[in-house]
């Protein structure tokens, strides 16, 4: 039997006055999934999610969640059982961090004491110190409040988590570690995730399914980010997932078959250009006595993207492979990673071998 | 300094009654603001709606504050002679005082209590109800205790000026530290002018760091 979906839009419209917002909008959601909402500015992403807690109430139509109208119990209930992680993360700033993650538990009418010992536990499980916990929410960056908005929303309790664009105002550093660590949460609870954003590149990152929207809250095309990548529906799905199609794709594709050669192996064929290694780690290139900073690295088992911006981005022209403890494995030659992109070529259509 | 120390008694029970004249009214005054402010304010739309708010919630926010406003304007020597006249009290009751000055404090209070909870950010009360908050739940955990910041500078300014006016009652004949200037008048007694003078500065400077150290108790999550 197939799981139930966790979400279901059943003809749902939105409007406002005389405009339509979102019109007509079907749609299953995968339990214990993230299935990601992606699409311009304005085309109703936010409103569908909201519509889902009644932050906003639809107009036209059926939502369920868990198989049940969302309309069935008083808004307050509903909220209370489906977690929601804002843009400007929403802490409360009167209250200590352990406390805001607390918070809905409190409301459900756990005792205090209860609440705050389980959000010290969510504490270390998003990633962050026991000793936050006695802080205001002043006190903390960006990115620690977007943890805590995080922690908060999984306090609830719920298998559904709704997040509008939880990582926008972050630097990319952070938010490609915040990336990873819900992606890591999501493994470990098997929480239903719904994402929005309207950066495709994040879509993909972290989407199990892509639901791509268009102006009106129509819905472009709902498929897994390697269809959607692969075979846009229309013009809109292709010119939204953008120009660096062929790159993003190369996502998907593994790198396994690029050889890495070590470096004893080589004759130094980069000519002046010399890998610098410390604690066996590399540590930029050498050449004519000056130190330059190394590309990106190319870790183990990553995909041809990584692969391939390795190659690019190095200075001596020569990929640098790691393993998942940073130790040099070796480098990587563009010749090697080109042929790996055009057997992976090859394989989408089924042609040559 | 003479005269100070053989009528302590008496200037303490001055005082007392002067603190108690100037407190009354302010936290009466408040009581009632606060409900008229929050209603002015209307509902608070949320951190990411485009609506203007409704010609009606500006009509009603612009009525009780201008009619708050223009309460402010009546002389208070008016209003306390007045006062015996509406309530039917004789002229020396200590109702007058309190009656008058809670109208000033409503007064003033209600537009700083608007101006407080205009201060409460949308995207945290909004937060609140995602969190699943009821609306008056949500109202006295959430939105009172953020509003107390900008609440208490207008409390600051109500009281002092409670404390001033009280004193105008002592003209009237009703007793606080302001007897103590009209009866030095009436006697010539510098000294005990003096001690009504630097009586009331001194208790208005120390409830006012009162309160402001009360407020700072309660608002520490603000520079935490
Ligand atoms: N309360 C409202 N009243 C009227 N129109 C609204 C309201 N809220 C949203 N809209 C309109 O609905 C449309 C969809 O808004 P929504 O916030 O859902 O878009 P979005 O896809 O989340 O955009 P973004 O990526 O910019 O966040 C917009 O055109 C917006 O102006
Ligand atoms: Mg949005």
């Amino acid at each position: 039997m197939p799981i139930p979906p966790a979400i279901e839009f059943k003809n749902v419209t939105k409007t406002y006055g005389e405009n339509t917002v979102v019109d007509d909008l079907s749609l299953s959601v995968p339990a214990g999934k993230i299935t990601v909402f992606v699409g311009p500015s304005g085309c109703g992403k936010t409103t569908s999610l909201r519509m889902i807690n009644r932050m906003v109430e639809h107009t036209r139509g059926e939502i369920l969640v868990d198989g049940q109208p969302n309309t069935g119990r008083p808004a307050h209930e509903l909220r209370r059982s489906i977690g929601y992680v804002l843009q400007q993360a929403g802490l409360m700033p009167h209250r200590t961090i352990v406390d805001n993650i607390a918070t809905v538990p409190v409301l459900k009418g756990v005792s205090t004491k209860e609440a705050r010992a389980q959000a010290l536990e969510l504490l270390e499980r998003v990633g962050l110190d026991r000793s936050f916990a006695k802080r205001y929410p002043a006190q903390l960056s960006g990115g620690q409040a977007q943890r805590v908005g995080v922690a908060r929303a999984l306090a609830s309790g719920s298998s559904i988590l709704l997040m509008d664009e939880p990582f926008s105002a972050v630097d990319p550093v952070v938010r490609s570690d915040l990336q990873n660590e819900l992606l890591r949460l999501q493994r470990e609870l098997g929480v239903t995730i719904i994402f929005v954003t309207h950066d495709i590149d994040e879509a993909i990152t972290l989407g199990d399914q892509l639901a791509v929207f268009a102006r009106g809250g129509r819905i472009a095309q709902f498929g897994t980010p390697e269809e959607i990548l692969r075979q846009p529906a229309d013009d809109f799905v292709a010119s939204f997932v953008g120009r660096d199609r062929g790159m993003r794709r190369l996502t998907f594709a593994s790198a396994s078959d690029v050889t890495i050669h070590p470096l004893q192996a080589l004759e130094t064929p980069w000519q002046n250009w010399q890998l610098k290694v410390e604690d066996g780690k590399p540590a930029g290139w050498l050449v004519d006595g000056r130190l330059i900073p190394g590309g990106s690295l190319y870790r183990e088992g990553a995909s041809l993207r990584d692969a391939l911006d390795s190659v690019l981005s190095s200075p001596s022209g020569w990929g640098v492979a790691v393993d998942n403890e940073g130790k040099l494995l070796g480098l990587l030659k563009s010749d090697d990673v080109l042929d790996a992109t055009e057997t992976e070529r090859q394989r989408r259509y089924g042609v040559g071998a | 300094m003479n005269w100070l120390s053989s009528n302590l008694d008496y200037v303490a029970q001055l005082a007392a009654l002067h603190v108690l004249q100037a407190l009354i009214p302010l936290v009466a005054g408040t009581l009632i603001a606060l409900p008229l402010a929050r209603l002015a304010v209307g509902r608070r739309r949320d951190g990411r709606s485009t609506e203007l708010s409704t010609t009606a919630g500006k009509v009603r926010r612009a009525t009780v504050i201008n009619s708050a406003a223009l309460l402010y304007t009546i002389p208070s020597l008016a209003l306390f002679v007045l006062m015996p006249l509406i309530l039917g009290t004789s002229i020396t009751s200590l109702l007058n005082v309190y009656v008058a000055l809670s109208l000033y404090v409503l007064a003033m209070m209600v537009r700083s209590s608007v101006d407080a909870f205009e201060s409460v950010s949308p995207i945290t009360l909004e937060a609140a109800t995602a969190m699943g908050y009821t609306p008056v739940r949500r109202f006295w955990m959430v939105e009172l205790p953020l509003a107390i910041p900008v609440m208490v500078a207008g409390l600051r300014v109500a009281l002092v000026s409670n404390i001033s006016m009280v004193s105008v009652g002592a003209v009237i004949g009703i007793q606080s530290l302001g007897t103590l200037f009209t009866d030095g008048l009436r006697r010539n007694i510098p000294a005990e002018i003096i001690v009504g003078i630097v009586g009331t500065v001194l208790l208005a400077l120390v409830l006012d760091r009162v309160l402001a150290a009360l407020g700072a108790w309660n608002t520490r999550w603000r520079k935490a």
